[in-house]
């Protein structure tokens, strides 16, 4: 059954595909130009199971599909050899269940470090004796290998040069010359998944807020969505404007962030000054609305805290549009840089057959030719009041995705000063359940600054929340940037890694 | 060329002329304790209900104070919205670090922050390495304290790439598993004397994260931090507050 994410329509229902016939119904679907929004595992009543998730990209409904592994079995054909972008999926399933995807063409972990126990996969819970002997340990993390005359390898990080987020990259060089990136993340993974499965599902938003804590605001509102569609209570209108806003506040701020990071990268000071102050301002307006720079602690299922008064909707109204108006002015310091414009121009270059493959979302995929936006594609009445199209370039390089970046910042200070300005009442409407449906599954899709982000939540016949996953934007997009920066110099990675922006946190969970 | 000159010359003077303002009326701020007395003898458990990381305590025979700790806030507004007898309140001061672990958790008795001039082995300047274990909030609010409106600089605080020159060790994030160890290795290639700063709710407690099987539970499940800055995210004044006062700083000691 489809239904619509984010909208309301009713209970969404899984349909059962054998595992036999997974691989070559998602080989269809995706070639008919849908997406794969995740892929995961969970426990059933008689063992582990794989859940897809199916976005229709035409008609912007989404199917949820349900292959239960036989009896006891802990592994699976893997579906990666046909469909790329199932590759790092298949490798946190392994990590967290132990289910061996067979034939997967580089099995290593993705969020499980050598530091933790081999036999530990966390969220197999019902484990049968047969099934324990079945699974093989964790092997130890490898490295590829690049072999060759004069072929030497650069580690960077866990600890990274800058005051960003751990991960470790290894580079295969040949002279200055970028051969291969290994990127190997997982050091900040937290047993997110897990934590939600154990707090009280009242308290979920505060724990969601910090899966990736630079997209609080989208993240508890994907959960929200997730929530509402599991108990099937849709939101009120004010409380979906006041949601958007926050996503579209935080996608101004978070672009123009990096916008600061790319004028450093380029080593083009006063760009970066110029950027920063308005950032700060931008940031004030989310306080003036939720109380937080980051708008954390507002945005909860079923209702909204903390809303508003009019006058202050008023004054955030009068200052988006400033801000957009002076991001407008002062864009072209770095646009129309020449200089700027050099370094940009053709490097760390994403093809648009490249990013269909990997399943390429938000503005790294708008970059190179992927038109994909949630906001398009899941019908959602806030975003049809203002005449806007999301942009879009083909070249795939880091001058694109920048300018992707900057216009989608201009027209999302520009949605949310609309959104804001359509706020009726400051009055707190609170639709909470005392309990939540048992055997449900819901759903939440949003359009993160990141790209596509998506919570899905189940509950058991207690209801009780038995599995939640989240699926930030970045988890598509990591293998991109190893690829963009192929055949490249060394020293080019920094501006490479700044215009995909991704999130590390949002991945490793 | 041209055009940026021309900006940077037209753009007013934007650093932040006030050390330490509060933050502004918008601001939902952080819990303080007030010496108003608590109703939770008639009954009332409205804060401690509502507080998603389980920061308060209510009064006990023992114990005949509500005791909060800053250290597991995450600054969700629920106590300070819901008290009756306005025994907890809203705080928006940004001098909020402290030097003791201990004085993080507010009572009564011991209603606001307790700053102590105890000395510093630094005085004019402090070259900090920040790591970052899992709360990328926090680390643009540490990369906001360089802008120009924060200006760290100003104040002697310059961040590195290389542990090797660092004084200060700063770290955000719940301190997971796997990022355990590279901490203490960046932490043992700092010389001596060296401090070491948690930053934010989720290194000083793991906040939200805290009782999984990946241990993130905190910067102190691996180093002993000399200055703790609560906040989730702290705002950039609360981080250079936390800067200024591993400093010894005069800036920093008066409340
Ligand atoms: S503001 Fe802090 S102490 Fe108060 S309820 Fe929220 S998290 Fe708990
Ligand atoms: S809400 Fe106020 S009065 Fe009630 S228990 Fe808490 S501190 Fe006491």
């Amino acid at each position: 059954m489809n239904t619509q994410p984010g909208v309301f329509t009713g209970a969404l229902k899984m349909d059962e595909v054998p595992i036999m016939q997974l691989r070559a119904r998602l080989k269809s679907e995706i070639g008919d130009g849908n997406r794969l929004g995740l892929l995961t595992a969970a426990d059933g009543a008689d063992g582990h199971q794989l859940l897809t998730l199916i976005i229709q990209t035409q008609s912007g409904g989404v199917s949820l599909l349900n292959s239960p592994l036989p009896h006891d079995a802990v592994s699976y054909a893997s579906l990666t050899p046909d469909l790329p972008q199932a590759h790092w999926f298949e490798r946190e399933i392994a990590d967290l269940w132990g289910i061996r995807p067979v034939g997967h063409p580089r099995l290593k972990s993705l969020v499980m470090h050598d530091s933790y126990p081999t036999d530990l996969f966390p969220l197999a819970e019902h484990v049968t004796a047969a099934t324990a002997r079945k699974r093989s340990r964790r092997a130890p993390y490898r490295f590829t290998v690049v072999q060759g005359n004069g072929v030497f390898e650069v580690p960077v990080g866990p600890v990274h040069a800058g005051i960003i987020e751990p991960g470790h990259f290894r580079f295969s060089c040949l002279g200055e010359v970028i051969e291969n990136l290994e990127i190997r993340l997982g050091f900040v993974h937290r047993g997110l998944e897990e934590r939600l499965t154990r707090c009280d599902w009242r308290m979920m938003n505060y724990l969601v807020e910090a899966a990736s804590s630079d997209t609080a605001a989208a993240n508890a509102t994907a959960h929200a969505f997730a929530m509402e569609n599991l108990c099937s209570v849709p939101a009120a209108p004010d409380v979906r404007k006041m949601r958007y806003a926050c996503i579209e506040i935080e996608r101004a701020a978070c672009h123009i962030g990096d916008l600061v990071g790319i004028c450093t990268d380029l080593g083009f000071g006063a760009g970066g000054t110029a950027f920063s102050a308005l950032r700060g301002d931008v940031l004030g307006v989310a306080e003036l609305l939720t109380g937080t720079r980051f708008m954390t602690s507002v945005i909860v299922p079923f209702a909204h805290k903390y809303m508003p008064a009019k006058p202050l909707l008023i004054e955030a109204t009068r200052r988006l549009r400033t801000c957009s108006s002076q991001l407008r002015s002062i864009l072209p310091l770095l646009l129309n840089n020449g200089a700027a414009i050099e370094r940009m121009e053709g490097m760390g270059d994403i093809k648009t057959s490249l990013a269909r493959d990997f399943g390429l979302v938000g503005p790294a995929g708008r970059a190179s030719g992927i038109a994909y936006d949630v906001r398009k594609v899941i019908a959602q009445p806030e975003y049809e009041q203002v005449e806007w199209q999301p942009p879009t370039y083909f070249e795939g390089d880091v001058f694109a995705r920048t300018r992707v970046r900057a216009e989608e910042a201009i027209v999302a200070m520009e949605l949310a000063a609309d959104m804001v300005s359509r706020i009726t009442s400051s009055h707190e409407p609170d639709s909470s359940p005392a309990t939540l449906p048992a055997n449900s599954v819901g759903v939440g899709i949003v359009e993160a600054w990141r790209g596509e982000l998506i919570h899905l939540v189940m509950t058991d016949s207690h209801g009780r929340v038995s599995r939640y996953k989240i699926k930030d934007p970045s988890f598509n997009n990591w293998t991109a940037l190893s690829i963009a920066v192929r055949g490249r110099l060394l020293s080019d990675f920094p501006l490479c890694n700044k215009s995909f922006g991704l999130s590390y946190s949002g991945t490793d969970l | 060329m041209l055009p940026s000159l021309l900006n940077y010359l037209k753009s007013p003077r934007c650093t932040a002329d006030e050390i330490f303002p509060d933050l502004s009326a918008a601001n939902r701020g952080l819990p303080a304790i007030t010496s108003a007395p608590c109703t939770h003898g008639e009954g009332c458990t409205l804060c401690a209900d509502g507080c998603p990381t389980k920061a308060i305590e209510l009064p006990t025979d023992e114990k005949p104070e509500v005791a909060l700790d800053l250290g597991k806030c995450v600054g969700c507004g629920h106590c300070m919205r819901v008290c009756p007898t306005k025994t907890i309140v809203t705080s928006r001061s940004t001098r909020t670090a402290v030097k003791r672990r201990e004085d993080l958790v507010l009572r009564a008795g011991r209603p606001t922050l307790n700053v102590d001039a105890a000395h510093s082995p630094f005085k004019q300047s402090v070259v900090v390495r920040y790591v970052s274990t899992g709360d990328n909030a926090t680390d643009l609010e540490v990369a906001a304290c360089t802008n120009p409106i924060f200006d760290a600089s100003r104040f002697g605080i310059h961040f590195t790439a290389s542990p090797r020159f660092a004084d200060v060790l700063l770290v955000a994030g719940p301190a997971p598993l796997a990022m355990q160890e590279p901490l203490c290795q960046t932490l043992h290639a700092m010389g001596q004397p060296r401090v070491i700063i948690a930053v934010g709710a989720q290194a000083i407690s793991g906040g939200m994260f805290c009782g999984g099987y990946a241990n993130a539970n905190g910067v102190s499940s691996v180093l002993q931090p000399d200055v703790w800055v609560p906040g989730n995210p702290p705002h950039p004044w609360m981080i250079l507050h936390g800067l200024l006062l591993a400093m010894g700083h005069p800036l920093a000691l008066h409340t």
